[in-house]
Order: structure tokens, then sequence, then C-alpha cells
């Protein structure tokens, strides 16, 4: 019962109106990124992590900032995909199914409202989920020594790719750049310059946040540039909410499952938010058989995929906060945000950071309130939003991130290193290598050496300490089976959700 | 031939690894003698991975992408060097003067009206500017309208 307790500590820290203010303020904002197409939320986090720095929140209040941030653009994405049959972002895909069809129909407005409450179920859902899991895997933690920490580090890295990953030798290529990335500057235990040709400003390693907004944010730009999709695309009315309370009730399962589905797509390594909306999505199809009319703008076919990847949402924080290794891209950027505030993240955190862990997650249940309020009267706002063409949005929205990696350091140097990356960025993109490992390996490439160096100091160099605990060999296993089973089940999965899609009467 | 993409990014690959670990052998001893690992073991270990994976690029390249050519690359270009020259101009023009350019230049390429571009990028580096140097105090180069 001490959880009820830190929890209440947790809630003292989220209702200060200072933290609140930002609380809502990041739902707003997450929200509005998440609609808008082409800034999806590992995208929208990355460029607000340098103002929440220049801006010199308290650590708290930054983690606030951003969770609220995370949560708002789970909730937007939903938004583009009913209205535009596009995705706002990824785990929003399996929502264009039903989504689009219901706003065909001119329910747009109802689909829009029936999906709000399924997010804040899924989210609710899966918060609780964080609640009763993070405190007991963060002491079951406690027992890692390095060599197990060095394998779970793999692990993260080897699952990253998710099941439906394409290729996991371009994984693993990406996540040894972000490794090597990350080694350049002084050597944390010996003072050797490693790399950095006597360039002053690398003494002191490549920032990662100039590197994450470069990867992500301008990649992005040039993604639209070469696709010359700036005029944005049509997009249905909205009509009259008709929603009644019945409906609203009627669906209450298909949150309850979705969100708890989701919820443990998140948790999982190498699952996410995509796959949890999918997975809930066709439960959902099969559980209802042939009493729903799926594809066609059934109103459960909303529900199902957007409890699932809220309710995933916060399960992917789970690993994050109990370990300090992030499952997905956002919260890899999160992760980003808690290792520049000189947090270490880790099961320590929940009891040397217990006030950060505990409001964090506290604004998480409020931010989901504040969110359902948000969108159901506000929903015409981010609507009218949503018709701002990324030919304005895109050069604006790479400003903001000029000027948030230049108010850190007001150093220019900074900014070419920011274009260097995401020319780069765009380059590997075109080759299918992802973004995220390569991020995942800015961020734990330090934290793996140092463990790799502590374990052989303990084992008087012998290295076959790595593997010597069950443990260390349980993760080497899962690390081995998460890029084993992508080349076995991958491309059937793929299909699968392609064909799901394509069986979808809109598909033009 | 299939596959260029890939084979050339395993080709740069290999390249980079090789040099990157043997850079990784040249550092001196540190002092005190190495002890399990040195600086140069982490290192070493990537380079041998990035080898590996470099070399499977190479004999099992992916179906190449499709690279933009022609209009849609100049774009590309274009839009780089704006970014370049956004970042050289900062200081010495002043972030407002600077942004409008930048900002109007990047929408107009995109296919916005010059006119509506152009404002866009002045309201929208007024506002920033606005918002940075008076509610959150975080100053930004005035450049050439220091003096006002």
């Amino acid at each position: 019962m001490e959880t009820i307790g830190f929890l209440m500590e947790g809630f003292a820290v989220a209702l200060t109106p200072y933290n609140l203010m930002f609380a809502l303020f990041g739902a707003f904002v997450g929200t509005l990124i998440g609609c808008l197409p082409g800034l999806g939320p590992a995208n929208g986090v990355a460029i607000l992590i340098p103002l929440a720095f220049t801006l010199g929140l308290p650590p708290e209040t930054a983690m606030i900032l951003l969770t609220s941030v995370y949560a708002g653009a789970m909730y937007g994405g939903r938004i583009s995909s009913i209205l535009l049959n596009i995705p706002g972002d990824e785990p929003a895909m399996m929502t264009c199914l039903d989504g689009y069809p219901m706003a065909q129909k001119g329910r747009a407005a109802d689909a829009l409202a029936i999906s709000a409450i399924a997010s804040f179920a899924g989210s609710l859902i899966g918060t609780i989920g964080l609640i009763m899991l993070a405190p007991v895997l963060a002491r079951f933690a406690l027992t890692f020594g390095p060599a197990e920490y060095f394998a779970l580090f793999l692990l993260a890295f080897a699952t990253l790719g998710g099941i439906t990953g394409k290729n996991p030798m371009k994984t693993v290529i990406a996540a040894t750049l972000g490794i090597m990335i990350s080694t350049v500057g002084i050597d944390i235990s010996t003072g050797t310059q490693r790399y950095t040709g006597g360039v002053l400003e690398l003494y002191e390693g490549i920032d990662f946040i100039l590197a994450i907004v470069g990867l992500f944010a301008i990649s992005e730009l040039l993604f639209f540039v070469e696709a010359r999709m700036g005029k944005g695309r049509s997009k249905v009315e909205m009509g009259k909410l008709t929603l009644t309370f019945k409906e609203v009730v009627s669906t209450l399962p298909t949150q309850l499952r979705g969100g708890l589905l989701g919820f443990i797509a998140g948790v999982l390594p190498g699952a996410g938010a995509s796959l949890g909306s999918f997975i809930s999505y066709t439960l959902e199809k099969s559980v209802l058989g042939k009493k729903g009319r799926f594809g066609e703008g059934d109103i459960r076919g909303v529900v199902a995929p957007e409890a699932g990847n809220n309710g995933a949402a916060s399960g992917a924080l789970v690993p994050m906060l109990t370990l300090g290794v992030p499952g997905s891209g956002t919260t890899a950027v999160l992760l980003a945000m808690l290792i520049s505030l000189n947090i270490t993240p880790g099961p320590l955190m929940f009891t040397q950071n217990a006030d950060i862990v505990w409001g964090v997650i506290a604004a998480l249940l409020i931010g989901n309130v504040l969110l359902l309020v948000l969108n159901i009267p506000m929903i015409g706002v981010f609507v009218r939003l949503l018709s701002v063409p990324p030919m304005y949005l895109l050069p604006i929205v790479t400003m903001v991130a000029f000027v948030g990696i230049y108010s850190i350091s007001h150093s220019t140097f900074d900014l070419y290193f920011m274009i260097v990356f995401g020319v780069g960025g765009f380059i590997l993109r075109k080759l299918d290598i992802p973004m995220v490992p390569i991020i995942l390996g800015l961020l734990l490439g330090p934290e793996m050496e140092k463990n790799l160096g502590h374990a052989l100091i303990l084992s008087d160099g012998d290295w076959t300490t790595l593997w010597s605990s069950p443990l260390a060999i349980g993760l080497w296993l899962v690390a081995g089976l998460g890029l084993v089973l992508p080349t076995v089940f991958g491309p059937l999965l793929r299909r699968r959700m392609r064909n799901a899609i394509k069986e979808g009467p809109v598909s033009d | 031939m299939t596959g260029m993409g890939d084979r050339i990014l395993g080709l740069f690959l290999l390249v980079l690894a090789v040099a990157y670990g043997w850079v990784a052998q040249q550092w001196p001893e540190p002092f005190g003698g190495a002890e399990g690992v040195g600086p140069e073991t982490f290192p070493t270990m990537l380079a041998i991975v990035l080898v590996v994976g470099s070399l499977y690029l190479m004999i099992k390249p992916d179906a190449d992408a499709k690279w933009p050519v022609g209009r849609p690359a100049l774009e590309l270009v274009i839009s780089i060097i704006v970014l370049v020259v956004y970042a050289l101009l900062l200081e010495p023009l002043g972030f407002i003067i600077s942004t409008t350019l930048a900002v109007g230049a990047l929408s107009w390429r995109m296919g916005a009206p010059v006119v509506g571009s152009f404002v866009t990028g002045l309201i929208s580096a007024v506002v920033v500017f606005g918002l940075f140097n008076y509610g959150l105090s975080l100053s930004l180069p005035n450049g050439l309208l220091g003096g006002f």
C-alpha cells in the first residue's frame, strides 16, 4: 500500500499550479503534434526538449511537460486518421480503418468523440498497470549487476526493430552507429581523447539533443520537400455530434480489452504501440465476429485501436522508468530528457528521485483528464489547425528546432552539426536504416561501456562473467530471439497488417 | 544491378568501421596500465560489429529505394543550402531578418505563394522573437536591428 502513499505525493507534485499549467500546455501541444501529419510524437517531443532545457524548468516540471506532450500526441494521432485518412503517427494507422468510413458517413464528430473516450480509457488502464507493475519491476531490477545491465542493453537494441521490423541487420548497424557517435569525446574513466580530432567543441562529446533534433526534425522536412506534399490533403466535414450515452456504454468491454492488450504490448520489448493497436483491433474483430461491421465504420473499430495504442503508450513507460531502457522512439526521447537533467534512469530512480517518478505518473493521470476535456469541446480548434498546410507548418517547425538548439549553447557550430545529422538521417532513412536505434545508441552507449567496464573489473578481466548468471543468460537468449524472430514472423505480420488496411473500402 | 544503395552504404560503413577501429588502437595506454577495459576496448568491439554488419549489407543488400533525381533532388539541395545559410546568417543579420528569409524561402520552395511565404516567415519570426526575448527572457541575436 505504500504505492498509494507515493502516488499521493506524486499528486502533490503534479497538482501545483505551476506544474498543472505545464501539463495543460503539454497536453495541448501534444495533441497538436499528434494530429499534424509529418510531426510524429518522437519528433515533437524532441523539438521541445531544448526548449524545456533552456527555460530552466525544474526536473519534475520538465518531465511532466514532456510526458503530457507524449500522452497528448497519442490522442492527437487519431484526428487526422479519422478526418484525412492519413495517420498522424504510426500507431494511429489502425484507426483509419473504421474511423474514416465513419467520417464519410457524416459521423466524424462522433468518431472523434468516441475515440477520445477510448483513448482516455486505454490510457487510464495503462497508467493503472504502470502504477502496479513499475514498483515491482524496479525492485526486481535492483538485483541486476553490471553484467545483467550490459545484457539488458543488448536486449533493448535487439528488440528495438520490433517484431514487425524489416531487416534486423539494419537495426544492429543503426545501434552501432549511435553508440559509435556516443564514444566521441573524452573517455570518462581514463581521460583519453577519443575521435575528437583536436576540435574543442567535440571534447565534451556530441550533444545527443542536437543529434536527435537533426535526425528527426530536419530529416522530416527534407522528406516533405522531396515528396512535394506541401499542399496537404482534403478533409471530411465534421458534422454534428450524435453520439448517445448508450452507444458509449456499449463499447465499454471493447475499451477494457483494448486498453489491457495495449498495455501488455507496450511493456513487452519489441512490441510497442503500433502492434498494440493492431492486436486489439484484430482481437475485437474476432471476438465480435459477424456482429460487427468492421471496415465500414463500426464504432468499436475506432474504439479498439485507440484504447490499444494509448494503453501501449503508458505501458512503454514501464521499462523506461524502471530499467532506464526505453522500448520506443518517443520513450527514448523522454530518456534523453532525463539524462540531460542529470538523472540516472533505472531502478534507483524510484528511491532517489521518487518525486519525479511519481510526479510523472500522477501527471499522466491528470493529463488524461485534461486531454479528455480538451478533446471533446475543443476538437474544433484542432480540426481547424489541421488545415494548415505542411508548406507553412514544416518551415516554422524547423525554425523552432533551430531556435531551441541555438538557445542551449548560443553557438552556430551546433546548428551546422544539426544540419549534418539531418542530412545524414535523411540518407539513412532512405536506405531503411531506422533512426530510433541510432538515438538509443547515443543515449545508452556510455552506460553500456560503463557497465562493461564494471563487470570486467569485478571479474578481473574474465569475459565469461558477462553470461555467467542465469538472469544474464536469460537476457542474452531473449536478445537473440529478438533478432531472429522478426526474420521469421516479421514478413507474415507485416503482410497481415497491410492486408487489414487494404481490406478497408477506402483505400484510394 | 539492384541493391546498389545498400552496397555503397556497406562499403562506406566498412571503411568507417576499419578507420574507427584502427584509430582506437593508436591511443597510448592510459596512466596506471590497462585494467580490464581500456579506452580502446569498447570501440574495438563496435568496429568489429560494424564490419560484420557492413559485409552483410554488401553481400545481401535490400532492394533499392527510389532516389530523387532532377527537380526533387534540386529542391532538396536548395533546402539544405537554405538551412546552412540560415545558420550562417543568424548572428550577423539577427534573428528576425534571417528567420523571415529562411522560413519564407522554405515555404516558397515547398509550393506556397511568394508573398504568403515571406509574410508567414515575418510573422513567425516576430512572434518567436517576442516570445523568447520578452516572455522567456532568452536572448536571440538582434543583428542589424540591434539599435532599435
